[in-house]
């Protein structure tokens, strides 16, 4: 991790997009009213959170606010943010659409043997607690990341249980080539961790990324 | 490519540091050598000496009028330099460093190492090792390396990262009696490594499946790529050393730590086409199993004549993921109606043909179970009764296998010296026989995997 940076949210989401990798809606604001405008375009509820080449682990230092539901709320939420962060290099806060769905993680780290392996697995406690994951080494053929989507024991949950609906596998596919795709073309990008990425069974949406450089 | 015959069957060898001293490694490679000197010349080389074991010696490789294939040194790390210019001068056609002292030592040896490798790439000489046990070909009688014995010519080679398990595994096979293709020590992997030797075997006649034991690779990439193509001709079986356990991974949401080296190997494997296996005798059961066996889709049979080794077989069986058809009506009823079965049998599969069970019922169990259409591969278990026809029985199942060559069948004979005879007349008969029944489950889970890599 030493002498790596983190790619700033512009940088990120341009890569983002040129891979097709979906974002939850997104808007780096600096005032409140930008961030009061940005709520009531993407609806509420919204999520607020710091974003700063520095920080990597933004939830431990109180760097985000989830589950914000309205107006006054979002007001206290920013300026509590902005409070958190004042020593830090930041480089605005970003408001997010609260995105529905199981969570996911994914992401990238390259071997000194093996080059960018892909790691994939279910969100929260299922990744840091049970350490349900699964790896593959790209490059990701469909049939691989189909693979490696069934390789972990929350598959199940995701194939809907107790009569829930699946969640969308295509798109998840899709994710996963993707992501070998861009770490394949991009050597500067050393490790890459989307966590959480929200699925359900209509589309799959990166919530929080992380591009070290 | 440049040719790696001259260390599989060399017309000629030259041993490097040849001794009579009890108890070296030297004396060890020269007897090792001397049992393969009906096919091929053998030239000692030590400056010091006259005579090594009645045979005549030369100073330098360089002295012996005739060209050589193949060289083998076994001197001080630090003449090695010295005695690989002569090579190089002697233009060999190929070079085993058997001696330590290099880059698994210290910076110094690591230099020495990129020294004589430099030497030996300047004259186009492949080079295997140095720190190696080095290599054994059964079929041709050349055992070019200080293992304590020859195993017997057989269909699976074996590459190994540790010289040390090799001579282990040979000791084992011996005891066992099954045989090698080939066996190769790469050790310090200054020239000649796995992927050389991948792409060799991938060619090689004798070979059937290739038995792979790694500690860590220096360019996986190439390698997944290599072993892929070797293994759409040959199954490969991989135990990889050095694995660490889970309490080593870091737990914090990030890739990077939770990405240890374990997982990443098994993934590469995996993408290469592989067989991963976590024991040193499941190496060896399950690259025996494939190379001597046809493999099959998901669909087995199993017969056993003891309650209890059906069950845990069974266990085992949906352990493993393989898939027991129900018996057939067909199977059921040819099995009601015959006065070779004990009455008391199981009706389903596992098929328990109860243990009174003579060869005869044997015979006719595996029979009427392999005509079953949709069973694709058999396991036949057997226990230890008073009754028991070890020997027969094998016998049995070898006629079985002749009769239906695209249904594979494995055995497991759970005993001890009573039931030895019977393994031994399986194995020699090319049929993988074990005396544990979760190896069996394995090595038929090995050949349904084969079949779907294979599709």
């Amino acid at each position: 991790m030493k002498n790596m940076k983190l790619l700033g949210f512009e940088e990120t989401k341009k890569l983002l997009g040129r891979y097709k990798i979906p974002l939850v809606r997104s808007k780096l604001v600096n005032t409140k009213k930008e961030a009061k405008e940005a709520a009531q375009k993407f609806g509420y509820p919204v999520v607020l959170k710091i974003s700063s080449p520095e920080v990597l682990h933004r939830t431990e230092k109180g760097l985000v606010r989830v589950g914000i539901g309205r107006e006054r709320d979002l007001e206290k939420a920013f300026d509590e943010i902005s409070r958190a962060c004042k020593r830090i290099k930041i480089e605005g806060i970003l408001i997010q659409k609260t995105a529905k769905g199981i969570e996911i993680a994914c992401g990238m780290k390259r071997d000194v043997s093996f080059g960018p392996v892909l790691m994939f697995g279910l969100g929260g406690v299922f990744i840091e607690v049970l350490k349900d994951v699964s790896f593959a080494i790209t490059p990701l053929t469909r049939k691989e990341a189909i693979g490696m989507i069934k390789g972990i024991k929350g598959y199940k949950i995701l194939k809907g249980y107790r009569g829930k609906t699946p969640v969308i596998f295509s798109e998840l596919t899709k994710l996963l080539t993707q992501l070998s795709k861009l770490s394949i073309k991009h050597p500067e990008i050393k490790e890459i961790d989307f966590n959480p990425v929200f699925v359900n069974k209509k589309k799959v949406q990166v919530a929080d990324f992380k591009f070290l450089v | 490519m440049r040719s790696l015959q001259p260390f599989f069957n060399p017309k000629s060898v030259a041993l490097i540091g040849a001794t009579d001293r009890p108890g070296s490694v030297g004396l060890g490679i020269c007897k090792n050598l001397l049992e393969g000197k009906s096919r091929r010349k053998i030239f000692f080389v030590n400056p010091y000496k006259k005579k090594v074991l009645e045979r005549k010696t030369y100073p330098k490789i360089t002295e012996i009028g005739e060209k050589i294939d193949l060289a083998i040194v076994v001197v001080p790390a630090f003449v090695v330099p010295k005695v690989i210019s002569d090579c190089a001068q002697k233009k060999v056609g190929g070079v085993i460093i058997i001696s330590s002292g290099f880059a698994e030592i210290d910076r110094e040896g690591v230099k020495r190492q990129k020294e004589i490798a430099e030497i030996l790439k300047k004259a186009n000489i492949p080079l295997l090792g140095p720190n190696c046990l080095g290599i054994l070909r059964p079929t041709s009688k050349l055992n070019a390396s200080f293992s304590p014995a020859m195993p017997k010519a057989g269909e699976v080679a074996f590459i190994s990262q540790s010289g040390a398990l090799l001579d282990s595994m040979i000791d084992k096979a011996l005891l066992d009696d099954y045989g090698f293709s080939a066996l190769i020590s790469y050790g310090n992997e200054a020239d000649l490594g796995v992927c050389d030797f991948l792409k060799f075997l991938k060619k090689d006649k004798k070979t059937k499946a290739i038995a792979l034991y790694i500690e860590g690779l220096k360019n996986g990439r190439e390698f997944i790529e290599i072993a892929r193509e070797t293994a759409k001709e040959k199954p490969i079986v991989a135990l990889k050393g050095g694995k660490t356990s889970l309490g080593q991974m870091a737990v914090t949401s990030h890739t990077a730590s939770l990405a240890g080296s374990p997982e990443i190997y098994s993934a590469a494997f995996k993408k290469a086409g592989i067989f991963e296996v976590e024991t040193v005798g499941d190496l060896l059961g399950v690259s025996l199993a494939l190379a001597w066996s046809s493999c099959c889709s998901n669909a087995i049979g199993v017969i056993t004549n003891g309650g209890a080794a059906g069950i845990l077989m069974a266990d085992w069986c949906e352990r493993y993921g393989l898939h027991l058809p129900k018996l057939s009506k067909k199977t059921l009823r040819k099995f009601e109606n015959s006065p070779i079965m004990n009455p008391a049998f199981s009706r389903q599969n596992p098929l328990d043909i109860v243990g009174d069970a003579l060869s005869i019922r044997y015979k006719f169990a595996l029979e009427t179970m392999l005509e079953q259409k949709n069973i694709q591969g058999l396991i036949v278990v057997e226990t230890l009764q008073i009754m028991t026809e070890v020997e027969k029985n094998a016998r049995v199942i070898i006629e079985a296998k002749r009769k239906w060559p695209k249904k594979p069948i494995i055995c497991c004979f759970l005993g001890g010296k009573f039931t030895e005879a019977g393994v031994k007349i399986l194995r020699r008969n090319l049929i993988p026989c074990y005396t544990e029944l979760r190896e069996a489950a394995l090595a038929m889970k090995a050949l349904i995997w084969r079949e779907n890599f294979l599709k």
